[in-house]
């Protein structure tokens, strides 16, 4: 099995987190002291920038460009929120990164705190992730304790503290504005800017929200470098590693660090052990629930963001669901909009309304009680989505979208043989 | 300003202008739930959807979110763009009831009307409807939440706009709900607008439900007439009686909404005991027997006694018409001027307001919402004029600054600061507050008697020590604030604060700020009153001159002393000594009962009128219906009624200024509309300020700002030693300040049942810790003395109010009126607990 | 009401912090953990610790999933019925939880000791298919191990 350098997971272990012990071993908040006494805050942002790193929350804005988006002049207190929400089904590298090692986001906070001269740190996760909520508070604790969290951090005058926000679960929280006002005691509906939160988030405080894993790299850019950072990749277009979940039908389901620019054949034979006995590769969703189905064409195409999109597709959270040929996609994505549906803000009429009737045609289908004329709405529907008010909606219908892209024929067996034909 | 394309038209609007908009003046009304001008855009309802061609936007966008750029083409007919509208509506119904038969939005339902011009007909959604519980939120608004579109417009105006907090969204996605924590009775009392701003029929106006549809209505323009704000109205009526009203739009002083005082204060006009007959010594006569009796009764008595023994008290509730006729007939025959307040102090008040509003200082409603510190002096906008607290609100949701002063628990739907202060006192703390405010370069160049004023202006120390460190802070936000308005109430205040708001006012605007002044006034047509009112004759010199035996005859048009009057025996004793009493009404009164000779009135929706509010606007209203008894009243609600005859069964009430015209000469003029003109032409050959006034029907939609100033009269003339006019009484003193709430105490909307279901139960208010010296807590019930006689009602404590004082409303259910004068005081233990 | 020592830390924690309204959710967890469930009373507590109306308190909370409006019991069955899991079986487990308590989706068991509720992912899709018992995870799960389960958690009850 190759095997590529760990960088977010090096001091990941089987059974326990890595301590702050150890982290300080590997190298853990050297890049912080190094930020602090080298660094002014332009300078966090530039490296950022040159190293490419993208936000693995599954927009792939670069994490660098973020940060300059906050005026000089913008007021203060400003905020670094840490989504932690992770609530994309199919998707658990976040959990597994604090699981591993906590101190890596903490310390990846600080310095983008740094670059945005913040000094409010909120993590935002999500309830079912309790255990990780208590290792974050253990681990701030410690790391308050140790000069590198709240009054002058390191000796500097300096200041940045972090707490942690559990919220109370819906997906829609994961979404950057919806995850504000939830913050802010409002329903968690989304606001579409402008203004930015960089510019008003918080109160209507410039506020920097960034993913997990996003975070945790930002420590092993400043340490190594920019260019180390996009070495790490093994296409040009893709920029250091990524954080794969994987899940479904392959031997050894779980999170795995590999390069960007794996390809995902090699993702599934070998790090994840190969399709289970007698199931064969239909397709997957690469990033999550609201990505589109890759089917076998694309089996060996490298997964980086710019490679997924130029053939149409979003690599989304690296959150990879593997199908098999006895795996029913139309009920597969009737799954997907059961939860869509359920999960909608209920803001904007498209999601709220379209999504349960798009749910309705595919449990129609599903049952065997579908019409032809069902293809063509559901198609015309879905793009209609697209002009929902936030990403939600459009999400929800990728998967909608691709299986009648490429899957229209298992489509069209519900129609004729009036019953799901993997029954 | 950017220039843009719509559908191949071009058009230039101004910056921050969004797409809908800018349609909308290109008479393209591109669909819309979600959106309301007042409210804002919140794209969530997605219909208004259009395509962008060029510029910076591309592709279907909604044009309620984006602002007019240059080079834009947008195109709202694109086929895309119509698709998907017409997919958002499918989807908006996927769960609607269509239960229009028996809705009551059915005829005005921006629903149908989308769902029809959408092109969305054929129901494909073969799923289940999801059905939601309904909700009861009182006697005002009916729910039925099956009919909702989720376009959040209710939740919106409810808490964003108006600032109340209990009704609210709950739930997510498809069962996302609007509605209270429990059921009960909405707070706000701006409920009704949600039955107008909801685009379908979730909320609906709950006393005319199933009334009629709106094209069965006979609807006018019109005007609320139930304060001095003069909110403009749609009433409709059906059947002859008014069934309905809703808010009209307009620019200068309502905008979109109305209180609910104002939408359900119409019921005095179908009141069953309203009096619809004339009367002579009780007994019911016709209407032209009516008037030839009054006629030869005046003639009788004229014949025996001086000119000036005969007296007309008319009203500030009635139209202009109405109050112009009234002092026509008085110069024609020879009688002294009539009063038109009952309340001498209030009259006087009124007049310094009325002549103090030079038209470089007066602000409309609207303006006053765009201003960024308001000083409230002596006025309780909820109670008082609630639409005003709207209009504050707005002010302060965009940075305003809202300053109180008044000795009330003075509670308002937006952060503001609240000195209370006694009636005493106010002038102090408001001179002190403004000298304050005032950067003393800024008037280095005043006049002599601006410097005066302001050099003897109090410091700021005069603030008692619990309100220092506010009064002072407060100072420095008014210094850094430059839209500044002082809005001062009459009722309440001492004569001398009238007057000294306005020289506030003029020093402000000496010290280069643009400070604006906003009265508060009793009545809708208190300003007309005043601006006929003589000062030498006073209504007080009226009852003096009855009580002496030199007045013999008294004429009453619209105004009923009995409701107002705070010495309600000595009115009665007077009365008695009366040879004749006339009274022209159309509300039922003890005046009616004691009247000679009584003749029924029409209300201003049988006739029409032109009022002027508090900022002197002149505004008309139209007739709605032609009057008569309703059908449901005279059927019993058997319909129809077996009843024929060409004439209006029931309309023998008439225009008062018709029968005045009549009693005056003869009643040569039967016609309504010839008689109207009478007035009118009297007032712009008499009164200078309304010279210009046009011909009725002839006010266009803004109205005419009457100029009744009378420049320096009195300015910077204030004595800041106020004398506190106690009588004879010293020791410690609690003031009885009589007041009003927004239901219960105001004459018109009193008749009105549903309102009457939302009355609080009249209460004595007092401060914490006054009752706590007295012994008294809050579940306290007190005997008040007042000087002929007492009253009992229950205690309510506030911390929010000045000491010193106790405050009575002058609620219809309470006889208040027993106080032989104003301002009155009593002694602690004169308010004493009554044991049960 | 709650517990005098309970308002107290609330109302501590409540004045320590520049926006109060950041701890609504935190505020809600709190009292449902008093009471079991969210119920009226407790709507109007929180509401007022956070100088907030009910229905503001309501709007928040009739909008999560971890906030229980209605009663449930003593262990909260959260059946995961997201894709993965659905995958992996999450029917056949949801059906021997329905026949072994008795009870379907939504509902609590006569004795107060468990309530069945669907969850959407809880981020454990390397673990299907998974459940979650009172926010402790459980995974991968075959009929047998969930048996188990149940049986130890009546012992321990
Ligand atoms: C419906 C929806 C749900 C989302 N959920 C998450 C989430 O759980 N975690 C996350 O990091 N980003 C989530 N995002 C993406 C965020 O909006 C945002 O792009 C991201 O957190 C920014 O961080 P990054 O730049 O580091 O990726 C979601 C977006 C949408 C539209
Ligand atoms: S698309 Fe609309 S309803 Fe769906 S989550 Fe976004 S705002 Fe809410
Ligand atoms: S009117 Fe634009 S989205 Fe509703």
């Amino acid at each position: 099995m190759m095997h590529y350098p760990q960088v977010l997971f090096q001091n990941r272990k089987p059974d326990r987190i890595a301590t702050l012990e150890e982290y300080r071993q590997s190298g853990g908040y050297q890049a912080l002291a190094d930020v602090i006494r080298n660094y002014t805050s332009k300078k966090v942002q530039e490296v950022l920038v040159d190293a490419i790193l993208l936000g693995r929350g599954g927009a792939a804005f670069p994490a660098g460009r973020k940060l300059m988006t906050v005026a000089d002049e913008a007021p203060y207190p400003r905020y670094i929120v840490c989504n932690a929400d992770e609530m994309e089904p199919g998707t658990f590298k976040d959990r597994v990164m604090i699981h591993a090692d906590p101190h890596m986001i903490i310390e990846g906070m600080v310095i983008d705190a740094y670059g945005a001269k913040a000094e409010k740190g909120i993590i935002f996760i999500r309830p079912e992730y309790e255990s990780a909520a208590r290792i974050l508070e253990r681990e701030i604790e410690i790391a308050r304790k140790e000069g590198f969290l709240g009054k002058n951090i390191l000796g500097s005058d300096f200041n940045f503290d972090i707490a942690v926000h559990r919220s109370a679960g819906r997906y829609i929280c994961g979404e950057v504005t919806a995850q504000l006002n939830a913050l802010m005691g409002k329903r968690a509906n989304p606001q579409q800017p402008p203004p930015y939160p960089t510019e008003k988030g918080l109160w209507n405080l410039p506020t920097v929200l960034q993913n997990v894993e996003t975070l945790a790299n930002i420590p092993h850019i400043i340490k190594n470098g920019a260019e180390w950072y996009k070495s790490l990749a093994l296409t040009e277009s893709g920029a250091g590693t990524k954080l794969f979940s994987v899940s479904g039908k392959v031997n050894n389901p779980g999170c795995f660090e590999l390069p960007m620019g794996i390809k995902l054949s090699e993702i599934i034979e070998i790090h994840a052990g190969g399709m289970t006995e007698g199931s064969e590769y239909k397709a997957c969703l690469p990033g999550g629930a609201s990505t589109r189905f890759l089917p076998r064409e694309f089996y060996d195409i490298e997964l980086d963001f710019d490679t997924l999109r130029d053939v149409g597709h979003r690599l989304g959270t690296g959150a990879i669901m593997v199908f098999d040929q006895k795996t029913c996609l139309v009920a597969a994505t009737l799954n997907l909009v059961e939860f869509f549906a359920r999960e909608s803000c209920g803001w904007c009429t498209p999601c709220r309304e379209g999504l349960p009737y798009i749910r309705d045609l595919l449990r129609r289908l599903e049952r065997g009680q579908g019409e032809e004329e069902y293809i063509p709405m559901l198609q015309q529907m879905s793009k209609h989505l697209w002009s929902a008010y936030c990403a939600f909606a459009p999400g929800a219908v990728s998967p909608v979208e691709s299986l009648v892209t490429y899957f229209e024929d298992e489509i069209r067996e519900h129609i004729s043989q009036k019953q799901c034909p993997f029954k | 300003m950017p220039k843009l394309v719509i559908d191949e038209r071009e058009i230039e609007v101004p910056e921050g202008t969004k797409v809908i908009e800018a349609a909308e003046q290109l008479g393209i009304m591109i669909p819309r739930f979600c959106y309301h001008p007042a409210l804002g855009s919140v794209g969530a309802c997605r219909v208004c959807a259009v395509k962008f061609l060029e510029g910076p936007f591309k592709g279907v966008q909604m044009s309620c979110m984006i602002d007019a750029k240059d080079d834009m083409v947008v195109s709202t007919t694109d086929e895309e763009a119509v698709e998907f509208r017409k997919y958002v509506i499918e989807w908006l119904m996927l769960h609607h009831p269509h239960d229009c038969p028996v809705c009551d939005e059915g005829g005005h339902c921006l629903l149908q009307d989308m769902t029809v011009s959408g092109g969305h007909g054929v129901r494909r959604y073969l799923g289940l409807k999801r059905t939601y519980r309904d909700q009861y939120l009182g006697p005002l608004v009916q729910h039925e939440m099956n009919r909702c579109i989720h376009c959040y417009r209710c939740t919106r105006f409810y808490q964003e706009f108006a600032g109340y907090f209990d009704l609210g969204v709950m739930q997510i996605a498809n069962h996302t709900y609007f509605g209270r924590f429990k059921d009960g009775i909405l707070e706000s009392p701006f409920t009704g607008n949600l039955s107008d701003i909801c685009p379908t029929g979730v909320y609906t106006d709950k006393p005319s439900r199933f009334f009629g549809r709106r094209w069965d209505y006979q609807r006018s323009p019109s005007l609320c007439i139930n304060c001095s704000l003069g909110c403009h109205i749609t009433a409709s009526a059906r059947y002859r009686e008014v069934v309905r009203q809703e808010a009209r739009y307009s620019e200068a002083v309502n905008g979109y909404f109305i209180c609910d005082r104002g939408r359900h204060g119409f019921h005095y006009a179908k009141s069953e005991t309203r009096p619809g007959k004339a009367l002579v010594d009780g007994r019911e006569v016709t209407t032209e027997e009516g008037i030839r009796a009054a006629r030869e009764k005046l003639a009788e008595l004229m014949s025996r006694i001086e000119s000036d023994g005969v007296a007309c008290l008319g009203s500030a509730r009635s139209s202009l018409e109405n109050q112009a006729m009234l002092k026509q007939l008085c110069q024609k025959m020879g009688w002294q001027d009539p009063s038109y307040f009952v309340d001498e102090s209030l009259a006087k008040k009124v007049k310094t307001a009325v002549t103090r509003l030079e038209p470089e200082l007066t602000v409309s409603l609207r303006d006053l919402e765009g201003s960024d510190a308001i000083i409230v002096v002596g006025a309780d906008p909820i109670n008082e004029a609630p639409m005003l607290a709207l209009a504050m609100r707005q002010a302060q949701r965009k940075g305003g600054k809202i300053v109180v002063l008044d000795p009330r628990p003075i509670s308002l739907p937006c952060d503001y600061t609240h000195l209370p202060v006694k009636l005493d006192e106010i002038n102090l703390y408001l001179g002190a507050l403004i000298k304050a405010a005032v950067d003393p370069e800024a008037i280095t160049d005043a006049e002599k008697d601006v410097a005066r004023f302001y050099r003897e202006a109090p410091m700021l120390e005069i603030f008692v020590d619990s309100l220092q460190k506010k009064a002072s802070s407060l100072a420095q936000e008014l210094r850094a604030s430059q839209r500044v308005v002082i809005v001062c109430g009459t009722q309440v205040v001492r004569e001398t604060t009238v007057v000294l708001a306005g020289d506030c006012v003029s020093l402000l605007r000496a010290a280069k700020k643009q400070a604006g002044l906003f009265y508060l006034l009793p009545q809708a047509n208190a300003f007309g009153a005043s601006l006929l009112t003589n000062k030498e004759f006073s209504f007080l010199n009226t009852l003096e001159g009855m009580e002496n035996g030199s007045i013999k005859g008294l004429i009453l048009v619209e105004n009923d002393p009995f409701y107002s009057f705070h010495h309600r025996q000595r009115l009665d004793l007077a009365i008695e000594k009366l040879d004749l009493l006339i009274v022209l009404d159309y509300l039922e009164s003890p005046a009616v009962r004691k009247a000679h000779v009584f003749l029924p009135t029409s209300t201003l929706y049988e006739t029409g009128g032109i009022y002027i509010n508090q900022e002197g606007r002149a505004q008309a209203a139209t007739k709605t219906y032609l009057g008569g008894i309703s059908i449901a009243q005279i059927s019993g609600g058997n319909h129809p009624p077996r009843i024929y005859g060409s004439e209006i069964p029931g309309g023998e009430a008439r225009a008062a200024f018709q029968f005045l015209d009549q009693i005056g000469d003869g009643g040569s003029d039967e016609d309504e509309t010839a008689s109207r003109q009478n007035p009118l032409r009297w007032l712009s050959a008499n009164l200078p300020a309304l010279a210009k006034i046009p011909p009725f029907g002839e006010l266009t939609e803004a109205g005419m700002l009457i100029n009744s100033s009378d420049e320096g009269t009195g300015q910077f003339s204030l004595d800041w030693k106020e004398e506190k006019d106690k009588g004879d009484m010293t020791g410690d003193l609690l003031e009885v300040i009589l007041t009003d709430l927004t239901f219960g105490t105001e004459e018109l909307s009193s008749f009105s049942p549903p309102l009457r279901k939302l009355e609080r139960k009249p209460c004595l208010f007092m401060q914490v810790n006054d009752a706590a010296k007295m012994g008294l807590s809050s579940e306290d019930r007190v005997r008040i003395k007042l000087d002929e006689g007492d009253v009992e009602v229950d205690v309510r404590l506030e911390e929010n109010m000045a000491p010193g004082v106790v405050i009575l409303p002058r609620h219809r259910l309470l006889e208040w009126q027993k106080v032989k004068r104003l301002p009155k005081f009593v002694r602690f233990e004169e308010i004493e607990k009554v044991s049960d | 009401m709650i517990p005098a020592e309970l308002k107290e830390s609330l109302q501590k924690h409540i004045a320590s912090i520049d926006h109060p309204r950041e701890l609504v959710v935190d505020v809600m967890f709190a009292v449902q953990d008093y009471y079991g469930y969210l119920n009226d009373e407790a709507v109007e507590e929180v509401a007022e610790l956070l100088d907030m109306s009910p229905v503001e308190v309501e709007q928040l909370a009739t909008f999560y999933t971890f906030i229980y409006r209605e009663p449930v019991g003593k262990y909260v069955i959260h059946v995961c019925d997201s894709l993965v899991c659905w995958m992996e079986g999450h029917e056949s487990l949801l059906d021997r939880l329905i026949g072994k308590l008795g009870i379907n989706l939504g509902e609590t068991t006569p004795d107060g000791m468990f309530s069945l509720l669907p969850v959407c992912c809880i981020g454990y899709c390397d673990r299907a298919p998974a459940i979650m018992i009172n926010k402790k995870v459980y995974g991968p799960l075959t009929i047998d191990t969930l048996d188990d389960i149940l049986e130890k958690l009546r012992a321990e009850a």
